[in-house]
């Protein structure tokens, strides 16, 4: 039973980070319309910049994970400016942007590797929290912790700044109709660049702390987030946060117990197979909308 | 009759002239180019700018010294192939195309390593590997490799802690996704069981893994006597850091992927004490020839070369005393034709390096830990 439930732990830990991840992925794509292959170097630069203003200017951790999801959020901005504000001003539809997010993945996925010299580095022991908590005969990281609190503030200020606030209630126009929210007097090029930053912060938060978690700076770390952020995405629904975040959770947790209590070589296969079966149930996911085309 | 004369005289004459430059014969002198398929991009970069480096530091060696035959100079011809197989096929064909290259070195993987080795056989062009551990990949007279395999030193090791540390139960860590690994597991788990030391499990895991909390805890829960870790690198130092940060105490060994000093730049003091066989450490050094590689890769790096670096040293000797055994022009053909006569790779780091079908021996492998104040010692109980 102990060995159960610390494994759950483990899966919900594991799964809030794919659920960080995917809910930044969702943000740009269900209010941009983008498919943004290079989201996961946000995840990357994120953690290597936290990582380089501790190692370089000592700064306390919390300093060090903020710049750093600063520095995603605002690689975010500038990529959209670059590679999408122009493609979104000549209306070219998902294709285009799509192959423009690869050049920028190509390109800031090499830049990753010089910033790293392609070492892969850690954040040093001492400068998070690495106790344990007891818990009764359970033993659970406290990093652990913190990841999962991180997700449930994440999701829940996101869900409520997108469904309680005005801001939100033009995020939601400009993702259904950014001509539209523009006739109705909505600054569509703010909450463009306001969705990029949240979606990039988001994300550069998922990724310090993978790179914590895992004791992994590197710039292959986003990579590794990208294709479980996109499947908590599609699983969870692209409209709703809450999705994602469940979808990302339930993702970890049978991640785990499939390598624990089935195979540790098929473990993928069948977590993907799992979520393949639900989705051949539920196609619009967990709480996305029924008039949701796929392809 | 004086022109008979005159004719036998001219015949002798060239005959006494080709018996002196014969005394005299060497390699053709002139720069040679040595393809050079590097790794200094992509997910082993850290390792592939070893053996990069490595191969410098001996080129450099070299050529200052003459040590490839008088008037003799060799240069790399790189091309990057980020240990993607498709790529390491298209930079080997690129340089075979190339006719000045006369030889050609790669690779860390050995899928990598296994497809490139028919591109070189069909383009007759000589290759010596550096890295990669599978077994059967030398094919002489055109691929060699400088690698001494796993499988002794793993014996070995595995051979030691069931001495010291009498374990009756093992579980093991093992990339499923990789095929030198997975036979350095079996190789150790057969040494295990034939001492009857049981099996506790065997965790799989991708070399592309980062998050290994989940199989640390499936680990700590089988309750073994010893963990061994036979993992890439990337893996290998996450599963003991996990396992160490989840409070595990016990004993623990790892491969010798741990060795790289950005691996106790990374992970720091959950390293230390846990064994791993190596083939070189430029901390116990004892040879001359050791010695002075350790220290012109310190005067140019300002680091110490690790095991990979040793490697791509090696492989670039291996090709200079080649080249050294050539009498006439340097073709490929010639190369091929002289590392097939080379029974013993001299000079050398590891103290003896016997080529046997083309395939290194190391016979001095050592044991060896980090320390916690990150020096590499020779491996002793805590």
């Amino acid at each position: 039973m102990q060995l159960f439930l610390e494994q759950t732990i483990n899966g919900v830990a594991l799964g809030s980070l794919y659920a960080l991840f995917g809910i930044g992925f969702g943000l740009v794509f269900a209010t941009l319309g983008i498919l943004n292959a290079a989201h996961g170097t946000y995840a990357s630069w994120a953690a290597i910049v936290a990582y380089y203003a501790l190692d370089w200017y000592g700064a306390p951790f919390p300093v060090a994970a903020a710049a750093g999801v600063i520095a995603g959020g605002t690689i975010a901005v500038v990529v959209d400016q670059i590679a999408f504000q122009p493609l979104r001003n000549r209306g070219t539809g998902l294709l285009g942007a799509l192959i423009t997010s690869i050049a920028f993945w190509i390109i800031l996925d090499s830049l990753a590797g010089q910033a790293t010299e392609h070492q892969a580095l850690a954040f040093p022991a001492t400068s998070y929290p690495t106790r344990m908590l007891e818990l009764g005969a359970m033993r659970v990281p406290i990093m652990q912790v913190i990841v999962i609190t991180s997700l449930v503030v994440c999701a829940t200020g996101i869900y409520l700044l997108i469904q309680k606030t005005l801001v939100g209630a033009a995020m939601r126009a400009v993702g259904w109709n950014s001509v539209a929210a523009a006739l109705g007097g909505v600054n569509s090029r703010i909450v463009i660049l306001l969705t990029a930053f949240l979606a990039g912060a988001t994300s550069g938060l998922a990724g310090v702390l993978a790179g914590v978690t895992t004791s992994n700076v590197s710039f292959t770390l986003g990579e590794g987030l990208m294709l479980k952020g996109f499947a908590a995405v599609v699983v969870g629904g692209f409209e709703d946060v809450r999705g994602t975040a469940v979808a990302g959770i339930m993702l970890g947790v049978i991640e785990v117990s499939a390598a624990q209590y089935l195979s540790t070589s098929f473990r993928d296969g069948i977590t993907y197979t799992l979520l393949l079966l639900f989705l051949m149930l539920r196609p619009r996911g967990l709480f996305g909308s029924t008039n949701f085309l796929r392809a | 009759m004086t022109n008979i004369m005159a004719k036998l005289a001219i015949a002798a004459f060239g005959a006494a002239l080709l018996g002196v430059t014969g005394a005299i014969a060497g390699p053709a002198g002139g720069e040679y180019s040595i393809g050079f398929v590097t790794e200094n991009t992509g997910p082993l970069a850290a390792a592939g700018l070893s053996y990069y480096r490595g191969a410098n530091v001996a080129l450099t060696e070299i050529n200052d010294k003459g040590l490839a035959g008088p008037g003799v100079r060799l240069k790399l011809s790189e091309k990057e192939s980020g240990s993607d197989a498709a790529r390491a096929v298209q930079a080997v064909t690129q340089l075979a195309a190339d006719r000045a290259v006369v030889a050609v070195t790669c690779c860390i993987l050995s899928p990598v390593a296994g497809a490139v080795k028919p591109v070189v056989v069909n383009e007759k062009l000589p290759l010596v590997i550096y890295g990669a551990t599978l077994p059967g990949l030398p094919s002489p007279p055109w691929v060699y490799s400088v690698v001494g395999l796993p499988g002794p030193q793993e014996v070995k090791m595995t051979k030691k802690l069931i001495e010291v540390l009498k374990p009756k139960t093992v579980t093991y860590f093992v990339n499923a996704d990789n095929e030198g690994f997975q036979n350095r597991f079996k190789a150790a788990q057969k040494v295990m069981e034939d001492a009857g030391v049981k099996t506790a499990g065997v965790i799989s895991i991708l070399a592309s893994d980062t998050d290994f909390t989940a199989p640390a805890t499936q680990a700590m829960a089988q309750n073994p006597d010893l963990i061994m870790v036979w993992t890439t690198q990337g893996p290998a130092g996450g599963i003991i850091a996990s396992l160490r940060q989840r409070g595990y105490k016990g004993e623990i060994s790892a491969s010798d992927v741990i060795s790289p000093a950005p691996m106790f730049r990374r992970i720091g003091e959950p390293l230390a004490g846990i064994p791993f066989p190596i083939n070189f450490a430029a901390e116990l050094a004892k040879t001359s020839e050791a010695k002075a590689f350790v220290a012109a890769y310190q005067a140019k790096h300002k680091d110490f070369p690790d095991t990979y670096a040793s490697q791509g040293y090696t492989a670039m000797y291996l090709l200079a005393q080649a080249i050294r055994g050539i009498d006439g022009p340097v073709t490929r053909e010639a190369i091929a034709n002289a590392l097939s006569k080379i029974d013993l790779i001299n000079p050398n780091v590891f103290g003896g390096l016997p080529l046997v079908n083309g395939q290194a021996e190391v016979a001095n492998s050592l044991i060896a830990n980090w320390t916690k104040d990150g020096q590499i010692a020779v491996w002793e109980r805590r």
